[in-house]
This record gives structure tokens, sequence and C-alpha cells, in this order.
């Protein structure tokens, strides 16, 4: 569990991380069996493959309160089901210049590839991870000159502002 | 535009087809029309005004058009992509149309005005076109006029948006986006946008937010461009079609250039080049991947 | 009728006045890339009266494209919900087209129908319309066809039309009269008649209306429901729902409960529109209008027979959006001639 956030506490960045289970996965738990420390604001999410990741998970995790995204999988060449990670490579590829295109920072996502016996690489990605999103700021408010919050959801552009003190 | 005419109506008459899709004129400009009386095929005009890709009417799921018989669409080259698109993505048996390619230069960016070609009235995509003779068609008529105006609106905007800073560039599209009522105009003009159950229709899980606040068009922008990525033949209806005017088209387009630059792949007519997203190669780029 | 004017200048400082005591106000403002648009402006200069349609119409203010219901949270074993507001500050509308403001008016009556609509009826009674009298019709507009044009006053609280250095002001409704009261020392006294006469005159022109007023088109539409006509005139729709979007008389709207997280979400309208495809589908997969040219069928049929047969006026402004943003080339004022030579031809002839 990462520290609460309130008052006193500084920032601590919520991640989601999807990665695939017969690399990654396996990564991850071989840096948890090796006892390796590491910053433990990720939530890992279990898929067969990168191949399965839709950039809609990506999008979600945002829209849910995640402030960072790892996507990692198997290195091409090595996975499970031969072809996945190829094409999720052109899928990503995809998404991250269209994210960055529409004005995400780049450093709120996080590509990579870990095999099932990388578990000091997985160490790394997250901590690197945790410290880049850590430096941006929360996704949903902007310290400083962060970027502005993921979309408010009301009062739409075209509509008269609700009064003050609307649910939402 | 007689060469057009008198192939319609000898396609028609000779039941080569019951329908010939062509252009017309309306009461406010060109607009699609629907040809089946061989008499009327004198109505089909072709020039810079026909901006409107007619291949979404090809779409089965347009019932009503279907049941006219069996079709001749009459295609620009970037429309001709379009067929291209829906025969190798098995939308479409090439033998179930008959396309008549129309030699072309250029287009106004709007139909319904009443200028005439230029720099300044040109649509975004024709500056530059490589397909002013269509190559997929079974015939092909006319003249070719002179190529279009030869000055790049589109991929400036998109240099000037790409070296604004993040932040700024968000604002921007939180604007743009921002109007977006999601009436999906946008989807049902494209002629590659044929999925029969839409995945921002789904609801059970709910993927992508069907409310217009900005968190919900977000979803639903970056999924259509997404799911364009490599599959766009840039005809530009999407943008012509948002009634709030979103410059779709630079979405599209900035794909466009990732998959040119990164998998070597342009649109094309040709049914047999694959789409960039089924596709891969073992030494794809992968610098942004740790 | 109480007459008044109101100089440029006091004009100016009206808004001035408004924005200052927090009244927001609304006005046709250009966007970035140069279309018109309804939105906030903080001064007068920021706004473009009289000159042209904005894209969307006044709808959007008093039924947002989205809009909170109410929320709800899970409060230990039970669901606690938080209403919104149905009361809403102060707002100014200044500069809506005739053809706006009077469909703002049509869509009272449907909005007090079953019941009535709360956050509706919250923003119209916060909201003063203020029109300017319009004198940019095109091709596509045929408001004299729906009893409206472009000193049409339904639905506006005043109506300003041109003068030399300002506008006359024609008080419409006890609200208009209210604000001008409020606002007294912004306004000057009544105009020359002549003058207004005069401005009205060139507004109205010697036009002719593309489409003649609709009561044969009204009664062919009860008969004909399976005329052959449908299928041809709907040919070239998408079904893309842009017509509706930008219609000021449109007003369908879906339902949604969105989660915000485990335990707390919103229930939201959103618009929605018979033209798509889905729209009719039932939970069993049965499509009462499974193809679009009964969808289109039902769109001319909401707005010449049924709303006009239900609530005794057209559920259309003649405003011409519709056929401006259709992608495909549809032009209602066309289908609309076309019904009504259809309805004054002979009888007879088969279907």
């Amino acid at each position: 569990m990462h520290a609460t956030l309130d008052k006193e506490s500084p920032f601590e960045p919520r991640l989601t991380a999807f990665v695939c289970n017969w690399c990654t996965y396996t990564g991850a738990d071989l840096a948890g069996t090796s006892r390796l420390q590491m910053d433990a604001n990720v939530r890992i999410v279990r898929l067969p493959c990168t191949g399965r990741i839709d950039p809609l998970f990506i999008i979600k995790a945002f829209e849910r309160g995640a402030d960072g995204v790892i996507v990692s999988g198997c290195h091409p060449a090595d996975c499970h089901y031969t072809t996945g990670n190829y094409h999720a490579r052109r899928r990503f590829a995809f998404f991250k210049e269209l994210v960055e295109f529409l004005g995400l920072p780049e450093g709120r996502i996080t590509f990579s590839w870990v095999s099932a016996s990388e578990g000091q690489k997985w160490r790394e990605i997250v901590n690197d991870a945790t410290a880049r999103v850590r430096a941006l700021g929360p996704f949903a408010s902007y310290p400083g000159t962060a970027l502005p919050a993921f979309p408010a959801t009301d009062p739409h552009p075209n509509s008269i502002a609700t009064a003050k003190g609307a649910a939402r | 535009m007689r060469e057009l005419r008198d192939l319609a109506a000898k396609l028609l008459s000779e039941g080569t087809v019951q329908v010939v899709i062509g252009w017309e004129d309306g009461p406010r400009g060109v607009r699609p029309a629907f040809v089946t009386d061989p008499a009327a095929a004198r109505n089909l005009v072709f020039d810079e005004r026909c901006t409107q890709n007619l291949v979404p009417y090809l779409s089965p799921r347009r019932a009503h058009v279907a049941k006219l018989g069996r079709p001749a669409v009459v295609v620009k080259g970037c429309d001709a992509r379009a067929v291209a698109g829906l025969v190798r993505e098995t939308q479409l048996k090439r033998e179930d149309v008959v396309v008549i390619g129309v030699r072309c230069g250029g287009v106004v960016a709007d139909p319904s005005s009443l200028e005439a070609l230029s720099p300044a009235t040109v649509a975004d995509r024709c500056p530059g076109c490589t397909a002013r003779e269509p190559h997929l068609a079974d015939h092909v008529v006319g003249e070719l006029p002179p190529p279009p105006p030869a000055e790049s609106r589109r991929d400036a905007r998109i240099a000037e948006l790409e070296a604004m800073a993040p932040q700024a560039r968000w604002t921007f599209w939180q604007e743009e986006l921002g109007r977006c009522v999601r009436c999906h105009a946008c989807r049902e003009a494209c002629p590659m946008c044929f999925c029969e159950r839409c995945v921002a229709d789904k609801t059970q899980p709910q993927w992508v937010e069907s409310s217009p606040h900005p968190r919900g068009n977000f979803a639903w922008h970056v999924t259509r461009a997404l799911h364009q990525a490599g599959r766009c033949i840039d005809c530009g209806e999407c943008e012509r079609a948002c009634p709030v005017g979103i410059p779709l088209g630079l979405l599209n387009r900035k794909l466009a250039q990732v998959a040119s630059e990164q998998f070597g792949h342009v649109p094309t007519d040709d049914p047999a080049v694959p789409s960039p997203v089924g596709a891969f190669k073992k030494d794809d780029p992968q610098e942004f991947i740790l | 009728m109480n007459a008044r004017t109101i100089t440029h200048a006091q004009l100016a400082a009206l808004v001035t006045d408004l924005v200052a005591a927090g009244t927001a106000v609304t006005a046709p403002a250009r966007a970035a890339d140069g279309r018109l648009d309804y939105r906030h402006v903080a001064r007068l200069e920021d706004a473009v009266l009289g000159g042209g349609l904005p894209r969307l119409s006044l709808k959007a203010l008093f039924l947002p494209p989205t809009e909170p219901l109410f929320s709800f949270r899970l409060s230990g074993p039970d669901v606690a919900i938080d209403s919104v507001p149905t009361s809403f500050p102060p707002h100014v509308v200044l500069g809506a087209v005739p053809c706006d403001a009077a469909g703002v008016q049509a869509l009272d009556k449907v909005m007090d129908w079953d019941y009535r609509d709360e956050l509706w009826f919250g923003r119209r009674e916060a909201t003063t319309i203020v029109s300017v009298a319009c004198s940019s019709r095109d091709e596509a507009c045929f408001c004299g066809a729906t009893g409206g044009g472009p000193t049409a006053t339904r639905g506006a609280d005043l109506l300003l039309v041109p003068l030399e250095g300002g506008f006359a002001v024609e008080v419409v409704t006890p609200k208009g009269e209210a604000f001008v009261a409020v606002h007294e020392e912004r306004f000057g006294s009544a105009p020359n008649e002549a003058d207004v006469a005069r401005s009205r005159a060139t507004l109205t022109g010697s036009r002719v209306e593309p489409v003649a007023p609709l009561a044969p088109v009204t009664a062919w539409l009860a008969d004909h429901f399976e005329d052959p006509l449908w299928a041809d005139v709907a040919l070239r729709c998408h079904g893309c729902g842009a017509c509706a979007s930008v219609c000021p008389t449109c007003h369908c709207f879906d339902i949604v409960d969105e989660p915000e997280g485990v335990t707390h979400g919103t229930r939201r309208r959103n618009w929605d529109t018979c033209q798509a495809g889905r729209f009719t589908l039932h939970a069993s997969g049965h499509n009462p209008r499974a193809d679009q040219h009964v969808r289109f069928r039902q769109r001319v049929m909401h707005k010449f027979s049924i709303y006009p047969a239900r609530f005794g006026e057209l559920l259309c402004t003649g405003c011409g959006r519709c056929s401006r943003a259709c992608p495909g080339g549809m032009d209602l004022p066309e289908v609309l001639r076309t019904i009504a030579e259809r309805a004054a031809a002979p009888a007879g002839g088969a279907a």
C-alpha cells in the first residue's frame, strides 16, 4: 500500500502497470522473491500478453485516478504467443505518438520489455517511472506549471455554468 | 463529364449495374446522386465541387441503398483507396461493385461555397496528391486537370502544434475536443468505420464513456484515431461532417505520418498492400520501449 | 408595446455592468477557426451581433450536451443520492438569432408535458433572451414557412432592431420589461417609428421564401406513412446525427449512469438522435426503425406532424442548419417542397 494522500504527506503517485503474464509478471514476481526493495506505488494488472492490451486500458487507468501507467511485456522474439508483442509494438507506437500529440507529457506512460529473469530491470523500471511521475505531479491537478487537470466533466463549453456547489 | 454520363447510361441500360452512385447538382451545390434510370445519367457531374467520398454508400449497413441493386460508384483517386480498404478488410468483394474512376485536379474543402478552387479553398488533403488518376477502377474517365495548389497547410499546422510545449498543446486540444457533442457524424461519414457494433456503443462494459464531457470526448477521439491508424484513407469526410468544426484531419494525418515514417506505409488503392496494423516487422522501431 | 432605444456605447456599458454584477453574458462570438459560436463574452466588442447563425443553436444553453441529473454514492449499506440544483445564476443571451429564440420557446411545450423539466425551466427562468434582428438569410433558411422571420419575437424577451448608432429595443415580455427597468440608465427613449420601419423593411426585403407555409405538408404527412417518397429522399442520409445536434428544436436525450469510482458516480443525460442506427434498438434485438429512410421519416414527421398534432406548433424554426451541416447533401427545404408538390397534386396514381 502506498502512502495515503493528505495535507501532511508529500504527493505519492499511483501507477497502474499492464504486464504480460509470461515475462514481465514473472519478472516482477522474481523481483519480489529476491526481496528487491522498490517503490510501492504500482498496482499490477496481469494480461496474457501485451498483444491483449487495448489502449483503452491505459485511458481508463488515467480516468480512474492513475497518475502514471507502465506497459510491459516479453522482448521481441520471446512472446509466448509468438507474435503478440510485435502487434503490440506497432499499436503502442501509434498510441504514444497520438497522446503526446494531444498534449500528454512524455513521462506519464512507460513502455518496457522485461523478461521473466529480469527482476532487477523490473525494479529499475518501477523506480524510474515512479520518480518521473512524482516529479510531474498528480494527473488530476496542476501544482505549478504542470498540465491542466484531466478534463473536468462539467460544464460543457456550450452550456450555462451550473450553480456553485452543483454535484460534479 | 460527357464520358462519365455516357458510361453511366451504358452500364445501366445494359443491366451491368442497377444504380450508379455519383454526384449531381442539388439546391445548394453538388450532392450524391443515385441514378437508376439511364435517362437520368445526364444529371451526373464531376468537377472541383465533388468533395464528398461516395464509398460509404456501399456499406451493407445502408440497406436502403443496397436495395437499389448492384452498384457502380464514381471515385476520385482518394475515394478509390476506400474501395481498396474495404476489399482489403473483406468488407466488400471487388467484383460486387463497378468502379468508375475520374481524373482529378483537386476539390474544394466546402462544396456548398460558390468559390472556385484556389490555394485558399482547396481541401487539406489535395496538395501534393499522387493519386490524381485512380488505379483501382474498371473504367477511368475525364481529362487530367492541372494539379492542385501545392502548399500543404495541414502538415505545417501539425509541425506548429508539435513545436508547442505539451501543456499548450493539451490546452489547444481540450478546447477543440471540448466542443464535441458526440453526434458521431465523423464515424458515420467515414468509409473505414464499418463496425457493426462500435466499441463506443458497447455498454457491457462501457469502455468509452458516451457523455460529451471532455473526459468522454478524449477517450472517444483517441479510440477513433487509433482505430483509423494506418487505415484512414484521407478522404476528409470526418472533418467535413463534424458540426462543431473539430480539426479531426490533424489527428488522422499525424498518425498517417507515423505510419509512413515508422512503418513505411502510405494510403494506397492497391488492396494487395497490407494494412500496417495487421502486419509487423521483426525490426520495427522501438526506441520508445525501455 | 414599449419601445426604447440603446446606443452601441450604452450596450457595451450594459454588458460591462452585467458581467461586473456576476451575470454571465452569452453572445455569438468567433471561435479560433473563425466560425461563430454562442460563447461567454466579457465585453460587447467580443460579440458579433447580426453577423449570421452561430454553429450550434441556443438549445445547448438550456439543454446542455451533457448534464448531471444527480450523483449517487455508497453510504454504508445504502445509496445516497445528491441532487443537482435546479436554480441557476442569472444569465443574459445577447444577440440570439430569432430562429433560435423561437426554437427555445417551441421546446417549452414538450419540457412541460408529461412532467415539468426542472433543469430546463430553471435555466429558462434564470435567462433573459435578447434577440437581434437577422440580416443574413441564405438559401437554406426558411423561417418564413414556420411562422418566423428576421424580426420575429417568439422566444425573445427583447428584440434589437438595428438603427443608426445603435438599436431600437422592442420589449416583448414582462421579463424583458423588468430587465429594462433594472438597467434603465442604459436605455434611451422611444425610437423614430419611421426609422424602425425602414430598418425592418430592409431586413425583410423582397426575398422569395424557398418553402411555402407548411399546413399542406402537415396534412400530407398524416396520411403518407408508407409512401415510397421516403426511400427516395433519404438515400444520401448517413444517419450521422449532425442535423439533430445543430437543430434548435431536436431534444432527444439518452440517460446513463457513469461510475466515477467504485463507490460513487453520476447519472447524466446526453444528447441523442433518432437518426442513429441504434436509437430504437430494443433489448430483444428488434429494431423497429432499422433502415435510414424510416429514421429520416421519423425526423420529418416529428417536426411537421407529430409535434403539431400534440402541441399545436411545429418543431422547426426554419433556421436551415440541418441542411448546411449535412455532409451527405440532404436538403430539408427541398424535401418539404417535394412533399408540398405531392400534396397539391391530384390524388391517384400507383405508389
